[in-house]
């Protein structure tokens, strides 16, 4: 299913053409918004795997643009829930969009920790080389994130499964990464600080991708009218395939 | 932008000449109904006013043997020209009533001819010039005058027009009208309920239907052959009664009564009767409860036009034979009787020039009497119509 | 649970089938007789729409008692004339509960409501086939009496509609033409006591001979509700009860549903679907004479099954 065509079933068809407007443009802002965070992560990884300071500093500075997005949306959310008391799947949008909208902010929040301890690590320790532990983990990391960025702008829930699933991954991705730097630490006390500064960037990465999983179970969620969140995969797989009767 | 704002403005004042000139025409239309109705009441009222006074002439009356053998030896020779020959007529009548004034003489206002009443009232008058000298003189010296005419309201219909009155024939009106009630009333009322209450809507119910509309706008002089051949050839009720009369005009009365009723009963909303059967009312309770009681107004209001519509008709007692000259009231339905429009054009045909005015006097008191009744219905439905 | 008889015949409202249409007749007959195939089985595969059941997910909510069927309709179908309009109408209605009737303007969920207290017998043209048990008698049976029917299933109407008596009477009525209080302060006792679970009594104690119709619109439509409750129905139709009414009295007789529930089984029609969200455990959704969905409130509002359902209550193009 096209964008548009996903456009034509699910907003299109309101009696009120406003209402249409309204649900487009808040799914279109999400999207908008989605895209200025994953920058944000794409800027924090490679500041801190190419030592760019500069990116660094553009993450730290920009973060206030992820929130002012959060802000306005959450405000168009509140008047469509004010004005047209929106049912069924308008509701599910709705809802769906208020707790994207949380979870990339909070992705948004995560990259500007990234970038403040890409500065950190920069400053303090400059002839540290880069960080090449954290590319792949930043990649994979990255491409769940566009991944679950265009299943919720596709409302696809067969994508939204296989885009979860892509958190398992990394979470051992990341379990690799800390064991990595506790033998490092072992091994080289004087290496305590700079692992420590990798482990802590590893969480964020860690903790973005639980939070694109999020944003797949709340496409589930619209879609199916399922609530997905705190199982295991098999049962999110199960009900997100399931027949609608 | 000039140019559409000249044409808005054109036809703006366009729609304005139209909407003055067709008010001007309702208005027009307005003003000639009621010009012709104030030419006809001050006509009336100009020819009828004068009929409730009437000369009286101040005599000496000896009852006696004699006098009421002879009743116009009971006055003195200067006065009897004056004096009504009808009200002397009545003498043994009133010696009859009152035996205690036999072998008396009583100083008292009599009822005076009638041109002597014409000549006081300035009208045309048969009084030779010599009369008339002497009724001026007697009226200087206070023998004669014009006062209140008691007659017309408590005497019975006469040959002469100084005692003719209309009590034989309000009388009369008002026995018709209590039978023509009676039956029409309740038998319409019922008809109406069942047939919006209770009947099926088929095509039986509406044939009656259909037959009950036209029946309203049949002639009246067919209801008047319809009474003349079922109650008085076929039943044998007397002819000239009463009750002959009140049962044709009942026929003539239940379609409107019937009409009347049922445009009540439709005008009950249906939330009502909803309610009375949401809460369990069967449907006797529903209508008599609840239905009829709401459009109880409305059916009196419809049953008085009824009835006054009846209280001006003539054309079917004509044939029923309540034309007649009724000198005495009914004391019953059964009994000879006359009503009150029959008595006015009984009146119009009489050659006197003294019934003019009480033709119109008589016109007066029937227009007081519709106007009251119409005025009734007015009350009644004001006092009980009630919002819903 | 009573199983019909064989010689169930397709009745009509009223004992006025003489007058059906011919056609209409043929119909109902083949109807029945596929149908009394499907009523041997005393399972409930006929399609009927159970009340759905509560105890099935793992929310706190689902601890509420599930409540019997108090309405279980089966197979219902009626026809204005040669026109029908209700379909095989399966529900199962629980007891002292609020359930809504949701649909757009003829969809039919009216004329269901008034076949519950067979308010369609007064339209002479009506015929009706199915089953309609309250508390598993058919009351389209033929010994029931429509008068005692209706004092079991009260009914209030879109608009207010008090007699036009006093406020006493409009509440005394009722229980005066079934018998059930005697005059006197057996009956004033009853009037206080229906006002009162109409909430109504504090704002009309001292004014008990005023005309019904003095009241505002809220308070008529209240009162309208006593006058249901003073003979001790066991069910409430109410036929859009607040659509005439300002929010607040809307508020009000909500509020007062609310309370209502815990002794009367309600069944509301409602335009105003933020009303039946309100107010209802349980909604169907009527559509064409149809019921396609009938679900938990909450169920229709966030999950509806049925595609037709959700075009409803989004405001889509249906």
């Amino acid at each position: 299913m096209s964008n548009e065509d996903l456009e034509q079933s699910f907003f299109r068809q309101h009696i009120s053409q406003r209402f249409n407007t309204e649900l487009e443009d808040i799914h279109s802002r999400v999207l908008a918004m989605g895209g200025v965070v994953e920058q944000q992560l794409i800027d924090a990884v490679t500041a801190m795997s190419e030592t760019r300071f500069d990116l660094a500093e553009k993450v730290v500075t920009s973060d206030y643009r992820v929130n002012a997005h959060e802000v306005e949306i959450d405000e168009a959310c509140t008047e469509i829930l004010v004005r047209r008391q929106p049912t069924a799947s308008d509701l599910r949008l709705v809802l769906a969009v208020i707790k994207t909208v949380t979870d990339l902010e909070r992705i948004g929040d995560e990259a500007e920790r990234m970038g403040r301890m890409a500065l950190h690590f920069l400053e303090q320790d400059r002839q540290n080389g880069p960080v090449e532990e954290l590319a792949d983990m930043g990649e994979q990391v990255r491409s769940m994130l566009r991944g679950a960025l265009d299943t919720f702008a596709r409302m696809d829930v067969d994508q939204a499964v296989r885009v979860a699933q892509l958190d398992i991954q990394v979470d051992s991705q990341y379990e690799v990464i800390v064991h990595r730097l506790m033998d490092q630490m072992m091994k080289s006390p004087h290496a305590v600080p700079r692992a420590m500064d990798v482990i802590w960037t590893a969480r964020s990465l860690e903790r973005i991708g639980d939070r694109a999983r999020n944003i797949c179970e709340y496409v589930v969620y619209f879609v199916r009218g399922k609530n997905v969140r705190h199982t295991s995969y098999e049962e999110m797989a199960q009900e997100a395939t399931g027949d609608r009767h | 932008m000039a140019a559409p704002n000249l044409k808005a403005e054109k036809r703006t004042r366009q729609r304005y000449r139209r909407e003055r000139r067709f008010k001007a025409l309702c208005v027009g239309a307005i003003l000639l109904s009621v010009a012709f109705l104030v030419f006809f009441f001050t006509d009336i009222i100009q020819r009828g006013y004068t009929a409730f006074y009437q000369a009286e002439v101040r005599a000496e009356v000896t009852y006696s043997e004699r006098t009421v053998d002879l009743p116009p030896a009971a006055v003195d020779d200067e006065v009897r020209p004056f004096v009504s020959r009808g009200w002397l007529r009545q003498l043994p009548d009133h010696v009859e009533a009152d035996p205690d004034l036999m072998g008396q003489t009583v100083t008292r206002w009599i009822t005076a001819d009638a041109p002597v009443g014409q000549y006081l009232k300035g009208q045309y008058s048969e009084l030779t010039e010599q009369e008339k000298a002497e009724v001026d003189r007697l009226r200087e010296q206070g023998q004669i005058r014009l006062a209140f005419n008691t007659n017309f309201f408590t005497n019975g219909d006469s040959k002469m027009a100084e005692i003719a009155g209309i009590k034989s024939a309000v009388v009369g009106s008002v026995l018709t009208l209590a039978v023509t009630m009676a039956v029409a009333f309740p038998i319409g009322v019922m008809s109406a309920v069942y047939l919006e209450e209770f009947a099926p809507d088929n095509r039986f119910t509406r044939f009656i239907e259909v037959n009950i509309n036209n029946l309203a706008a049949v002639p009246s002089i067919l209801y008047g052959l319809l009474g003349l051949a079922i109650f008085i050839n076929f039943v044998g009720v007397p002819r000239s009664s009463a009750l002959a009369g009140g049962l044709t005009l009942a026929l003539m009365t239940l379609p409107i009564i019937i009409i009347s009723t049922r445009a009540a009963l439709r005008a009950v909303p249906d939330s009502i009767r909803e309610g009375a059967f949401g809460v369990g009312a069967s449907r006797l309770q529903v209508v008599s409860h609840h239905v009829l009681p709401q459009s109880l107004p409305g059916i009196l209001t419809g049953s008085i036009i009824g009835l006054a519509q009846a209280m001006g008709e003539t054309a079917p007692l004509l044939l029923v034979g309540m034309m007649a000259f009724i000198p005495s009231a009914p004391e019953g339905v059964t009994d000879a009787a006359t009503v009150l429009p029959a008595q006015i054009y009984t009146w119009a045909s009489m050659p006197q020039r003294a019934f003019d005015e009480i033709t119109a006097a008589g016109i007066l008191v029937l227009l007081a009497v519709l106007l009251t009744l119409n005025a009734t219905a007015v009350v009644l439905r004001k006092r009980f119509e009630r919002r819903w | 649970m009573q199983m019909p008889q064989p010689n169930d015949n397709p009745r009509s409202s009223g004992g006025i089938a003489a007058r059906s249409a011919p056609g209409t007749a043929e119909l109902r007959e083949e109807d029945d007789t596929v149908e009394s195939g499907d009523r041997s089985q005393p399972t409930p595969a006929s399609g009927v729409t159970r009340a759905p059941e509560v105890g099935a997910g793992a929310e706190p909510e689902t601890a509420e008692a599930v409540h019997p069927t108090k309405v279980d309709v089966r197979s219902l179908s009626l026809w204005y004339g040669d026109t029908q309009a209700l379909f095989d109408v399966n529900l199962q209605i629980p007891d002292k509960d609020v359930t809504a009737l949701i649909g757009p303007s003829g969809c039919g969920k009216s004329t269901f409501l008034r076949c519950i207290n067979r308010m369609n017998d007064l339209i002479p043209s009506v015929t009706t086939q199915g089953q309609l048990l309250l508390d598993e008698a058919d009351i389209y049976g033929p010994d029931v009496d429509v008068v005692q029917l209706r004092s079991r299933v009260g009914m209030v109407f879109q608009k207010p509609n008090p007699f036009p008596k006093s406020i006493y009477e409009n509440v005394a009525y009722a229980p005066r033409i079934h018998g059930v209080a005697q005059k006197g302060a057996e009956m004033d006792d009853l009037v206080e006591t229906s006002l009162r679970k109409a909430g109504l009594w504090q704002e009309v104690s001292d004014r008990l001979s005023l005309p019904g119709t003095s009241l505002s619109g809220g308070q008529q439509q209240r009162l309208c509700i006593a006058r249901a409750i003073a003979v001790n129905p066991d069910v409430i139709l109410m036929d859009e009860p607040a659509s005439a009414l300002d929010p607040v009295a809307t508020a009000t007789i909500e509020e007062l549903i609310d309370e209502l529930q815990s002794n009367y089984t309600i069944i509301i029609v409602t335009h105003n679907m933020q009303q039946a969200a309100r107010v209802a455990r349980y909604t169907a959704f009527f559509h064409l004479g149809e019921v396609i969905e009938y679900d938990r409130t909450d169920t229709i509002f966030t999950t509806p099954r049925e595609k037709r359902t959700e075009d409803y209550i989004t405001g889509r193009f249906g």
